[in-house]
């Protein structure tokens, strides 16, 4: 039984010219442990994608469903409450809050959820640990290099252990080496949490590591795995 | 990590947009909570000074009539009255005029209108210094202003002009019309410090230093003949001593409270009405006892609507019988048919035959024919006398000839045809002597000789018969008898209604009223008694006006301010506020646009809207709260400011330097309170604008505005709407399609109109220039050096269209007001005399201190008027015969109240009110707002139905700025008369002048004024000027030498003119006060305004940065992007700053193109100027930032 299910998700944009369709009728499944990658050119609607999977855009039409909800048709607070509880983010940049330490940074996502405090910091220090950033916690994120931003956007992301995580370029800013070592510990540690991962890259050879690749041709997703 | 520590993060993190926004706050409360400080500190110090004029005097009772002093001491004798209070004091209060002249330059100074106060120690402890004794003797003590007005020292001598008091109204045939002022000299004891109650003392409420003077009461009693006569053979009744004022200062400050001063006041109202004697109303009771009756009378010869009132009610309660009588001197009665006959000076009675059925008022004893109980007007009964000398028959007709008295004291003598119906005779009830009222010199004396009368009378037609009827003499009929004195005894008889409709007065309508003992009533004199006690009892003091008054809390009360301060001056900050929310707006805006992706972050991590809204209020919250506390502070000091300007640059507001700051903790909290509402809308407002961005967008920090070409195509319609409507009116308004009519508050539609076009005007210049930056059809680059960087520049505009058309518009609007209210000043001495005017078309107005009778048209009443002791010369000048020739002068009735003009900060409840003759109303002239007629003043001459309980409504005209801001009042609005607690009579708003003379009075017809104020006599106020048909004819220079004219011949009475214009200015100062504190304080608005456009550049360049850094990559100077960064700054300022000017200064062309218009160019350049050197100097940031930014690092973290 899949944990997502997509069926014939479409997204258009209304311009001045008249109406730009970036996805026509994606299907998508996934269930528990699955890591999916996506990679297309720029434009073709991978990030647009992302994002609708993500609740923070909605389809024109189709149906999508998070462990066995429709969530696209949820009002936005329960939108807002699924993304805080089942999904986690990762972006091309790492939008860490300038204001706050690398502790903090990844506890953000944990004030809406009423959990115990001192649980909280144990997770988020346990994620910053596995992630080899135990020596920064109190560092702000400017003392940090690229590499180790990114990490913790990783930690953060994965605080409320979620059940879908999604990368967009999670790599793309980095250099190689680092890139790297962000793509394997992204991988690691969803398959240490059992979490759905789906990540949009440009990057052939990250793409090539998840279990199924996935390319957004003329605004459908089409199995190029085993291509 | 919790919500609130995150909020602390923040705050602390984003500290320079926090601390920007802050400053924003910081200065919006500081405005709000000083406008309330300023507010409070007006009212108390109004407060304070109230307390001051009045020093310990709580109560005080005025009245038009002198009563016994002796009063005081019988109210203070009361037991009430030792408890609840601690003093009274007599006084006489009175108006003068003062002259000096010096003895070494021989020059003579006035001062008019001088406040004469006669008093004893007990007055002079409430209100005067303690190291200056009361006056006594001649000596007279100046108040600082008089001294200053008249420039006397210590030891000087002084004259006062004075009117003597009339115990028979001027106005009435035997009352005194020649000798009516009285000139006193009087040696300057002390002159005042300016710092002490007696400097300021007056009843009505004022904040100015007063025109005082203080002579000894009993000094003062002396000369005007109100001193106490004790009985001799000369004057057998005495006179006690009279006053017609009284003082009385409360134990405690709970006379302050306007309740419990109420409940004291009519406490001794009622020992007032206990303590009169008829001698205090000026009445008397006669016992006749040849008749039987007792026979109220008046020393004023008439009895008034309240004594005839009290009469009646007396007369009922005794259950007696009662005739009231109104008697008349006729010149001449004569037989129609034989003119021959006839008889001179004879007395007419008018009588109700119903009440001459009984002994002893009747039945009359018949002759001949009848005397009906209903007589009409043209019937007439003659005693058989009168029959007999005349040769009169029943059924003759006798001609009756009487004077009258005109307005201004002459006497034309009008004629009247009787048919006689009854001859009655002379004995039995019609020998009645006792049907006149006594009256020293005419009734008690024995010829016509020894009359003395005040008017001329024509001794030589005086018959043998007449002088037998008065002395009595040697019957000719029978030598041997002598025939009896009868004096003033009535030889005709009409019914009483005839004789009030001929001889009505506005002083009442009986001259006598009789009343006779039942059988059971006893001695006659008990009975006498017996009619004082019920007559007193029934009689109301306070309708007749002698009544105290809470003067000191109705003057706390007042104090409250005709003006809300705190609202005016928030009014006057309007734009500084505005600003300062705009720019709140403004910074909290950018502040988040910085932080966008962190906003889309929090999304992204599952904060729902709400959560991300509440944490972003949260935190400017915080912001808002401490910057409304650091402004509550701040508002201190701006409060001092702006009192300081009050008592100082802008003191004409207020008219009184003696303002010190009042703190209120409530008003500081409500001034916060209100700063954190409008500042938390400012954020509310800017949040909305983030309400349609997508958490993407916000992610990646970027705010999307609406897509371009929707929105050019909708500014470009809406710009299109805007100028052509504006056009459509302009061509409208300009070919008359349009009527001129009068809009509202005394605006014409033109005036409307343009004012409406400029603002649409206005709006269409800046949807323009939004349509224009964002025009994508020509290139940007064009031309090269500065052309093209300017092209580049307006192209950069349009980057953030919105951020750049809301500061424009900011600037476009707050120059817009600022304009236009300067462009609005006026200066109505460079005005010419003009008939449809605020000046109505008069060169002088003219108010003088005692009433002035002679009509000052005529030569007659000039010859009578004007008194040219020292400068005979200059009554036969020839300049002088030439301009009065051309000369007319307008009187008017006077009725002194509050001064509610806007000199006056004081709130008002009875203004003066004037009576404008039928002359002036015929003429017109001024403008009038609210009103349809073409004949405006016909209004006046309405008659309009009375209230619900019956009482009088008489149509009045205001000025339009006295009734809105000084009585709150407009057109159908009733004021009551004398006061709200115990009217008599109400004033209705029947139209309202604008711009006028009239500002802080009311005008009444002049019948209408008579009916309200019958005690008033004369005419005290004046409006002076060319013909009515050619009004400039009265040049200014003319109107100048007359004045000087007037004021030397009229100087007995006090007489002050001043030219139109200048009054007008005078009131104009206050508004143009107003307007240069509106300006001043919005142009401080608008230069927050030019910070606000400076903080958008800046916020533009950071967001530029790569592409500055990239102009500077590719080869621009410093020195290029610099300018780059200014143009676009100064087409932005300039903009707004042109296109504010033009479209205020098109609004206001039918102003600026009329003679009044007096704009202040040289301080709205400097003002304008001033705000577009700080636009630039406010735009250095951006520029220093466009230019220090590292390129190479710029690029890189842009790439």
């Amino acid at each position: 039984m899949s944990n997502l299910s997509v069926q014939n998700l479409t997204k258009t944009f209304s311009t001045a010219t008249g109406h730009l369709e970036i996805l026509n009728g994606v299907g998508l499944e996934m269930s528990k442990g699955d890591s999916v990658s996506v990679t297309g050119p720029s434009g073709c609607g991978k990030s647009t994608l992302l994002y609708i999977l993500g609740l923070l855009d909605s389809p024109t039409s189709g149906s999508y469903e998070l462990l066995g909800e429709n969530v696209s048709e949820l009002s936005k607070d329960r939108q807002a409450d699924i993304r805080n509880k089942e999904i986690g983010f990762i972006f091309q940049e790492h939008h860490l809050l300038p204001q706050c330490t690398v502790l903090e940074n990844v506890l953000i996502p944990t004030i809406p959820a009423s959990l115990d405090p001192q649980d909280k910091k144990e997770r988020a220090e346990n994620l910053l640990n596995k992630v080899g950033l135990h020596e920064r916690l109190n560092h702000r994120p400017g003392q940090l290099s690229g590499g180790e931003r990114q990490r913790v956007a990783v930690c953060r992301s994965l605080i409320n252990a979620p059940a879908l995580l999604l990368a967009d370029e999670p790599t793309g800013s980095l250099d190689p080496s680092t890139a790297d070592g962000v793509g394997n510990l992204l991988l690691e540690l969803a398959s240490e949490q059992e979490t759905m991962l789906l990540c949009v890259t440009h990057s052939v050879e990250l793409a090539d590591r998840f279990s199924r690749r996935l390319d957004l041709q003329n605004g459908t997703l089409v199995d190029v795995s085993n291509s | 990590m919790s919500a609130i520590r995150l909020i602390l993060k923040s705050l602390l993190y984003y500290w320079k947009t926090n601390l920007a926004v802050l400053l924003g706050v910081v200065a919006g409360s500081t405005v709000i909570g000083g406008a309330l400080i300023v507010g409070d500190s007006v009212r108390e110090s109004l407060s304070q000074i109230t307390l001051k004029r009045l020093g310990k005097v709580d109560f005080a009772l005025s009245s038009p009539r002198f009563f016994r002093e002796e009063l005081a001491g019988e109210i203070a004798a009361s037991p009430q009255f030792t408890n609840d209070y601690s003093s009274v004091a007599p006084g006489l209060s009175l108006s003068a005029a003062l002259q000096f002249t010096s003895n070494e330059t021989k020059e003579t100074r006035r001062a008019n209108q001088v406040g004469l106060w006669g008093l004893d120690q007990r007055l002079w402890s409430m209100i005067g210094p303690d190291d200056i004794p009361a006056p006594v003797g001649r000596e007279i003590i100046l108040s600082q202003q008089t001294a200053e007005a008249l420039q006397v020292k210590s030891g000087d001598e002084i004259s006062l002009f004075v009117e003597l008091p009339a115990t028979i109204p001027r106005g009435s045939i035997l009352g005194e019309r020649k000798e009516t002022s009285q000139e006193l000299t009087f040696n300057v004891s002390h002159i005042l410090s300016g710092q002490s109650s007696a400097d300021r003392f007056q009843l009505n409420p004022s904040q100015k230093l007063t025109l005082n003077a203080y002579v000894s009461l009993e000094e003062l009693q002396v000369y005007l003949d109100l001193a106490a006569i004790r009985r001799s053979p000369k004057y057998p009744e005495g006179m006690p001593a009279k006053i017609n004022s009284l003082f009385v200062a409360a134990k405690g400050t709970n006379s302050h409270q306007l309740e419990s001063a109420t409940t004291s006041n009519n406490i001794l109202n009622q020992q007032v009405k206990d303590s009169l004697t008829l001698d205090d109303l000026q009445l008397k009771l006669r016992t006749i006892e040849d008749h039987s009756y007792v026979t109220l009378e008046s020393h004023q010869m008439i009895l008034d609507a309240t004594t005839e009132s009290a009469a009646s009610k007396a007369a009922n309660s005794l259950d007696c019988q009662a005739s009231p009588v109104l008697v008349y001197l006729a010149n001449e009665l004569g037989n129609n048919s034989s003119p021959e006959n006839y008889s001179m000076y004879s007395v007419i009675a008018g009588l109700d035959r119903a009440t001459l059925n009984y002994p002893p008022f009747g039945p009359p004893p018949m002759r001949s024919g009848e005397w009906p109980v209903k007589m009409n007007d043209d019937q007439i009964v003659l005693n058989s006398w009168l029959a007999d000398n005349l040769k009169i028959e029943v059924g003759d007709k006798i001609n009756v000839k009487w004077h009258v008295v005109g307005s201004h004291g002459e006497l034309p003598e009008v004629e009247h045809s009787f048919e006689v119906t009854g001859i009655v005779n002379l004995n039995g009830p019609i020998d009645d002597l006792g049907l006149t009222p006594k009256l020293p010199g005419i009734t008690d004396v024995d010829t016509y000789d020894e009359w003395d009368q005040p008017f001329e009378m024509d001794l030589g037609r005086l018959t043998e018969a007449d002088e037998r009827y008065w002395e009595g003499g040697v019957d000719p009929d029978d030598p041997t008898q002598m025939t009896k004195a009868y004096r003033a005894t009535p030889k005709a008889f009409v019914s009483l209604n005839t004789a009030q409709k001929l001889w009505h007065s506005r002083y009442g309508n009986l001259t006598s009223y009789r009343f006779a003992p039942g059988d059971s009533a006893g001695e006659l004199t008990k009975f006498e008694g017996q009619v004082a006690d019920a007559f007193l009892e029934a009689y109301d003091p306070v309708s007749a006006g002698i009544s105290f008054r809470p003067v000191q809390a109705l003057g706390l009360q007042a104090s409250q301010g005709t003006t809300d301060f705190s609202a005016l001056f928030i009014a006057f900050s309007f734009f500084l506020i505005i600003s300062a929310m705009l720019l709140i707006g403004l910074l909290f805006r950018l502040g988040i646009e910085q932080r966008l992706s962190e906003i889309g972050l929090l999304h992204s991590i599952g904060w729902s809207d709400k959560m991300v809204k509440r944490h972003i209020v949260v935190e400017s919250l915080v912001v808002i709260l401490i910057g409304a506390v650091l402004g509550a502070y701040a508002s201190i000091n701006y409060a001092e400011a702006m009192m300081t300007a009050l008592t100082t640059r802008w003191v004409g507001a207020i008219g009184t330097s003696e303002l010190s700051i009042a703190l209120k903790p409530g008003s500081l909290m409500i001034g916060a309170a209100i700063s954190i509402v409008v500042a938390s809308g400012a954020v509310l407002w800017s949040l909305r604008q983030f309400k349609s961005q997508s958490y993407r967008s916000m992610l990646n920090g970027i705010f999307r505005e609406e897509t371009q070409h929707k929105i050019v195509t909708r500014t470009r319609s809406y710009a299109w709407g805007a100028g052509g409507t504006a056009v459509a009116l302009l061509i409208l308004t300009t070919l008359g399609i349009i009527p001129d009519a009068e809009a509202f508050a005394g605006l014409s539609v033109k005036v409307v109109m343009f004012f409406i076009v400029g603002m649409l005007g206005l709006a269409c210049s800046l949807l323009t220039m939004s349509v224009w930056i964002s025009r994508d059809k020509e290139l940007a680059i064009q031309g090269v050096g500065i052309a093209a960087l300017a092209n580049l520049a307006v192209r950069n505009a349009s980057r953030n269209r919105s951020r750049s058309v809301l500061t424009t518009g900011l600037i476009s609007s707050a120059t817009f007001v600022i304009v236009a209210v300067a462009a609005g000043q006026k200066n109505p001495t460079a005005e010419g005399p003009e008939l449809d005017s605020g000046n109505g078309g008069f060169q002088l107005v003219a108010e003088s201190s005692q009433p002035i009778l002679p009509n000052l048209n005529s030569v007659s009443g000039r010859d009578e008027a004007l008194e040219f002791i020292n400068q005979p010369e200059m009554k036969e000048s020839p300049e002088i015969v030439a301009i009065l020739e051309k000369t007319n002068i307008f009187a008017f009735r006077r009725q002194p109240g509050e001064d509610a003009s806007c000199l006056n900060p004081y709130q008002t409840t009875l203004p003066t009110v004037l009576g404008a003759t039928k002359k002036m109303r015929e003429r017109g002239g001024f403008t009038f707002s609210g009103v349809s007629d073409d004949h405006p003043w016909t209004l006046l001459d309405q008659e309009l139905p009375p209230d619900e309980d019956g009482l009088a409504v008489y149509p009045v005209f205001g000025d339009l700025n006295t009734l809105q801001y000084s009585l709150h009042k407009g057109i159908g609005d009733r004021i009551p008369v004398p006061n709200a607690e115990n009217p008599k009579a109400w004033l209705q708003i029947v139209g309202a002048f604008t711009g006028s003379i009239f500002q802080g009075v009311l005008v009444a017809s002049e019948e209408d004024f008579l009916d309200l104020f019958p005690e008033r006599e004369g005419y005290e106020w004046f409006l002076i000027g060319g013909p009515s048909e050619n009004v400039q004819e009265l040049t200014r220079a003319d109107a100048m030498l007359l004045s000087n004219y007037l004021e030397t011949g009229l100087n007995q009475f006090g007489f002050d003119s001043n030219r139109v214009a200048d009054r007008l200015d005078a009131f104009l100062k206050v508004q143009n006060t107003y307007l240069k504190t509106f300006q001043t304080l919005g142009g401080l608005g608008l230069l927050l305004g030019t910070i606000g456009l400076g903080t958008v550049m800046l916020r533009n360049v950071i967001e530029r940065g790569g592409e500055l850094s990239l102009l500077r990559a590719v080869g621009f100077r410093n020195g290029a992007v610099t300018q780059l960064v200014l143009l676009e700054n100064v087409f932005l300022l300039s903009w707004g700053l042109i296109s504010g000017s033009a479209a205020a200064l098109f609004s206001m062309s039918p102003h600026l193109l009329s003679v009044g218009a007096n704009v202040p160019w040289l301080s709205l350049i400097y003002l304008l100027l001033g705000v577009f050197c700080a636009g630039m100097i406010s735009a250095l940031a951006a520029v220093i930032q466009a230019v220090t930014t590292p390129v190479l690092t710029t690029l890189r973290s842009d790439s």
